[in-house]
């Protein structure tokens, strides 16, 4: 009987603390975050972020990646083929 | 296959690059997003590629565990590393995008954190192969298979839960003005999978070709 107490006082105990801070939570906003809150498409223009260095950047990684990746494959490839060529020399020797 | 249609998937590649950014450059400006959206058209097909690398490493490493052939493990490697490439893009790409759209350069929600998941188990699967030691190709094909298998996830992720990231069915609803360009990118992406699978695959050919001459070197050895 005392373990089914204690165990329903635990229950009770963990439950009430998620419900607890979930409505916290749902509390509407007070009027000070209210009036300091500005939607991002609403931000006057010379506040925005400016989008063409965004896409530059964008298109840029993506040719810079590319690019280094192709390049390291090249110099891989290159270099194992000579290797096998000396190899092969030294083989037929 | 893919060395025979190399020539053609590499011309298809550079014609692509070619033509594509004029076909961007035409799109009209997405309503909200504004020029933003533009990234949209390296973004998505960045990630299609990463999906089918996955699926590519999956299936040839499924085929190496259950055949052994070495044909499969060297394509394994060859996807799983354009599984990380393409992987890295779509990772970087996106953020930048976000930063304008969402106001944040990240979100833990489901869909960017089940991508940045899926790339870090095909990155784990390099690692294991690099640092494994003898016998790593093996363990390698079973992360990779488990990698392949959380690509659905991955990809239906926007639709199951609710995210800040755009659902699937707004690329079928997509007009012809911002479709053209889309498809064409992602055409032109699929040729550059194409082109770099089988670049890499020919750099394995030729890594373990030149293993086989040392071992043979070593036998010359050991008997003479």
């Amino acid at each position: 009987m005392k373990r089914v107490v204690v165990c329903s006082v635990i229950a009770l105990v963990l439950g009430a603390g998620p419900a607890a801070m979930g409505s916290a939570a749902a509390q509407p906003p007070s009027g000070a975050a209210m009036d300091e809150y500005v939607p991002v498409a609403d931000l006057p223009p010379d506040e925005q972020l400016p989008a063409v260095p965004l896409v530059l950047i964008a298109y840029g990684v993506f040719w810079a990646g590319v690019l280094v990746y192709v390049g390291t494959l090249w110099r891989k490839l290159g270099a194992v083929q000579k290797e096998m060529e000396t190899l092969k020399r030294s083989l037929r020797s | 296959m893919l060395a025979r249609a190399f020539p053609y998937t590499l011309a298809l590649t550079i014609a692509g690059f070619f033509v594509v950014p004029f076909l961007i450059n035409q799109a009209p400006y997405e309503s909200t997003m504004g020029l933003v959206q533009k990234i949209f058209y390296f973004h998505a097909p960045s990630g299609m590629m990463m999906f089918v690398a996955a699926f590519t490493c999956g299936i040839a490493s499924a085929r190496f565990l259950f055949t052994g052939r070495r044909e499969s493990d060297r394509l394994a490697l060859a996807a799983a590393e354009l599984t990380v490439v393409f992987g890295l893009m779509v990772l970087i790409t996106g953020p930048l995008w976000a930063r304008k759209a969402w106001g944040v350069w990240w979100q833990w929600d489901a869909r960017l954190t089940s991508s940045l998941l899926l790339w870090m188990m095909f990155t784990a699967c390099l690692l294991v192969r690099r640092f494994g030691g003898p016998g790593s190709e093996k363990l390698a094909a079973a992360v990779a298979l488990f990698g392949m298998a959380n690509v659905p996830f991955v990809y239906i992720s926007v639709n199951v839960w609710r995210t800040l990231h755009p659902r699937t069915s707004v690329v079928p609803s997509l007009g012809a003005s911002m479709g053209v360009p889309f498809w064409f990118a992602m055409a032109t992406f699929l040729c550059l999978f194409l082109t770099l699978l089988a670049v890499r695959l020919r750099l394995a050919e030729e890594q373990d070709a030149l293993e086989e001459l040392y071992l043979e070197a070593d036998d010359r050895t050991a008997f003479a």
